[in-house]
């Protein structure tokens, strides 16, 4: 086998694990809100609660979290898109406040680590584990070896 | 392959390295310690009425350099240990530093208890209730502390109770000798 065939198994386990990360990544995204409601409710769930633990600003009955309902509620009343909206509470509480990370390395960092990880993994299980350059391949035994062994075993047998 | 063998040599370090200096650096920072994208914004606007029940206004503060600090008389114990930084720097810079509280999440009678242990500096404190001025702010939770210079720019923000040293640095930063 010539290295390109052998590195083609396992640059097809990459373009297949790939291809079902960006399939999962697409089924998680949440379909488009409809009413108003709806997208207030999306933008709350996206907001860190800035006085509690591990929970959105939609699921928390703090204070804080009401009051970035009500401000959410009230821009985009105001005609302002949920982009502006999220940048706005960004431009205060800083990227800390979104629970999904707005830098786009953040998702695919992780994807291309595992893809040259399975990458490493297979060329590592299909060419480094064959045999080392310039070993011998085990060939027939001599006689004198054969002799030599009966006579070693004859002599534990003794 | 010689050359995959001698790769796979070089995979110790590639993958050591990297995760060592995450843990190097990342281990270090303390995870409350978040930089306020307001530094070195215009503080934001306020206007509401005081524990004492009168009008209060960012605008009527401008001039001085501020002190702008979110408490509650439930905070306990780290707003009743940074009382007497701000008491002393109240007394200090009489006329040159202006302070402001803001209520943070608590009713005024919990507040008017607290200053009356506590002592009151006679600085006004900002009642909010809707949490609005904590919002602009980003206030994660009390203490919080804001220093704003005399042109209304904010300077720095202080997570946690205030200690001297702290104060003495931030007052040293807006003009303010110890």
């Amino acid at each position: 086998m010539s290295p390109v065939q052998r590195l083609a198994v396992p640059l097809a386990a990459v373009g297949l694990a790939v291809l079902v990360g960006l399939a999962a990544f697409a089924l998680v995204q949440p379909a488009a809100p409809r009413t108003a409601a709806e997208q207030a409710h999306q933008l709350a769930a996206g907001l860190r609660c800035p006085d509690c633990e591990a929970l959105s600003v939609a699921e928390s009955r703090t204070a804080a979290a009401a009051a970035i309902r009500a401000e959410i509620d009230g821009q985009l009343a105001a005609g302002r898109t949920p982009d502006e909206v999220r940048q706005s509470f960004v431009g205060r509480y800083g990227e800390w406040i979104l629970l999904e990370p707005a830098d786009a390395l953040a998702w695919w960092l992780p994807a291309v680590a595992l893809a040259a990880g399975i990458a490493a993994l297979g060329a590592w299980l299909l060419v480094g584990r064959a045999a080392p350059p310039g070993a011998e391949p085990p060939g027939p035994v001599s006689e004198s070896d054969r002799r030599r062994a009966r006579d070693e075993a004859e002599a534990l047998d003794a | 392959m010689p050359t995959l063998r001698a790769w796979r040599w070089l995979a110790i370090p590639v993958l050591v390295v990297p995760v060592g200096w995450l843990l190097f650096t990342g281990l270090g920072r303390d995870p409350r310690d978040i930089a306020s994208p307001l530094i070195g914004e215009p503080m934001p606007a306020f206007a509401g009425t005081s524990l004492e029940g009168q009008p209060l206004s960012s605008a009527e503060l401008a001039g001085t350099p501020l002190v702008i600090n979110f408490w509650a008389g439930w905070c306990l114990p780290a707003c009743a240990d940074e009382h007497p930084v701000l008491l002393d720097a109240a007394e200090r810079h009489v006329g040159a530093l202006q302070l402001v509280g803001v209520l943070y999440q608590d009713t005024p009678e919990s507040a008017r208890g607290f200053l009356a242990r506590y002592g009151d500096g006679g600085w006004p404190t900002l009642l909010d209730g809707g949490g609005e001025v904590a919002v602009d702010y980003g206030v994660t939770g009390p203490p919080e502390t804001f220093f704003v210079d005399a042109d209304g720019i904010v300077r720095a923000r202080h997570i946690g109770p205030l200690t001297q040293q702290v104060m003495d640095d931030q007052l040293a930063a807006l003009g303010l000798a110890s």
